[in-house]
C-alpha cells in the first residue's frame, strides 16, 4: 500500500522498538550483576531481521529470466508473527553477568538507536520539505 | 513492555546496591563494638540479593513472554553472619570475661572494602544504564520536533 510515509520508516520504527527491548534486557542483567544464580539474558534479532528482509542467502532466488516472478521482499508481510520469534535466550554455564560485555552491548545498542532516530527525523524533515516546496 | 520498565529495573538495582553499601558501612562502623541491644558483641550482617519480577504478580500474566523474562533485583534478606567472634586478651576492658578475654566481632576490613567497591561499581553501572535509556527516550521525543 502506498502512503505518504515510505515503508522503510515503518521498518526503522520497528527496529527501534527492538533496540529498546534489548536495552531493557541489558538493564535487567546489569541490575542482577551480583545476584547469585542469575543467568544473563540476550535479545538477538539481527539474523531474523536479515532473513525477513531477504538479505541473507537463505531462500533467496536469483532472477535469471525476465519472465520470472520478482522475489522481492515486501515490508507489508511484517506482522506481529515476526515479533513473536524473538525470544531472549539464557546463556547456560555462564552464571554471572559480565559487566564489560553488558556495557559494550548497551553502548552499541544506544548508538544504533540514536542513529535510527536521526534517520527517522531526517525522513520526516524530507517530507516536510517536499510539502513546503509544493506550496510555493 | 511498559515505556518506563527500564527505569523500574534500574531503580530496583540502585536501591539494592545502596542497601549493600549501608550494611557495609554498618559493619565497618561496628568493628570494635562489644555491646549491642541484643547482648553480646555486634554480629556481622550480610546482604542476600534475589532477582525479582518487575511488576506485580497479576500484571505478569498479562504480558508477553519477553517481559516476563525481565528481572529487577531486590534485597531478599539481611542475614547475621555466624562466624565466631575474635578473642582478644584485654583484662582491663569492662566487657572482659573471667579469663580476661574480650569478644570482638570478626570483621575483615579488606573484605568489607571489597564489598563496598563492588556495590559502588554496580551502582555506577546502573546509573550509566539509566542515563543511556534517558538519552534514547529523549532522542525518540526529538522525532516530533
Amino acid at each position: 500500500m502506498k502512503s505518504l510515509f515510505p515503508q522503510h520508516m515503518q521498518l526503522v520504527g520497528k527496529v527501534m522498538d527492538m533496540r529498546l527491548q534489548r536495552q531493557n534486557v541489558v538493564m535487567s542483567n546489569l541490575a542482577n550483576v551480583r545476584t547469585p544464580g542469575y543467568k544473563a539474558l540476550r535479545l538477538e534479532f539481527e539474523e531474523d531481521l536479515q532473513a525477513a528482509l531477504g538479505r541473507d542467502a537463505k531462500g533467496k532466488m536469483s532472477r535469471t529470466e525476465g519472465d520470472h516472478m520478482p522475489a522481492k521482499f515486501s515490508p507489508e508481510g511484517f506482522g506481529p508473527d515476526f515479533h513473536r520469534t524473538f525470544q531472549p535466550h539464557v546463556v547456560h554455564g555462564d552464571d554471572s553477568v559480565d559487566l564489560d560485555k553488558e556495557v559494550g552491548v548497551m553502548s552499541k545498542n544506544s548508538m544504533m538507536y540514536n542513529a535510527l532516530a536521526t534517520v527517522l527525523k531526517k525522513n520526516f524533515e524530507g517530507l516536510t520539505k517536499i510539502i513546503q516546496e509544493g506550496q510555493k | 513492555m511498559d515505556f518506563m520498565t527500564a527505569f523500574d529495573i534500574g531503580a530496583s538495582a540502585l536501591s539494592a546496591e545502596r542497601t549493600q553499601i549501608n550494611i557495609t558501612s554498618m559493619n565497618l562502623a561496628n568493628v570494635k563494638t562489644t555491646r549491642t541491644p541484643g547482648g553480646g558483641p555486634y554480629q556481622r550482617k550480610a546482604v542476600t540479593l534475589a532477582a525479582e519480577n518487575v511488576d506485580s504478580p497479576f500484571s505478569v500474566h498479562m504480558k508477553s513472554a519477553l517481559d516476563r523474562e525481565l528481572r529487577g533485583v531486590r534485597v531478599m534478606d539481611i542475614a547475621r553472619d555466624q562466624r565466631p567472634f575474635k578473642q582478644v586478651y584485654e583484662p582491663g576492658h569492662p566487657d572482659a570475661n573471667q579469663e580476661g578475654y574480650v569478644l570482638y566481632p570478626d570483621i575483615n576490613v579488606v573484605e568489607e572494602m571489597t564489598n563496598m567497591m563492588t556495590a559502588s561499581r554496580g551502582y555506577e553501572a546502573n546509573v550509566t544504564s539509566i542515563e543511556t535509556i534517558k538519552n534514547m527516550f529523549n532522542k525518540a521525543l526529538m522525532l516530533g520536533t
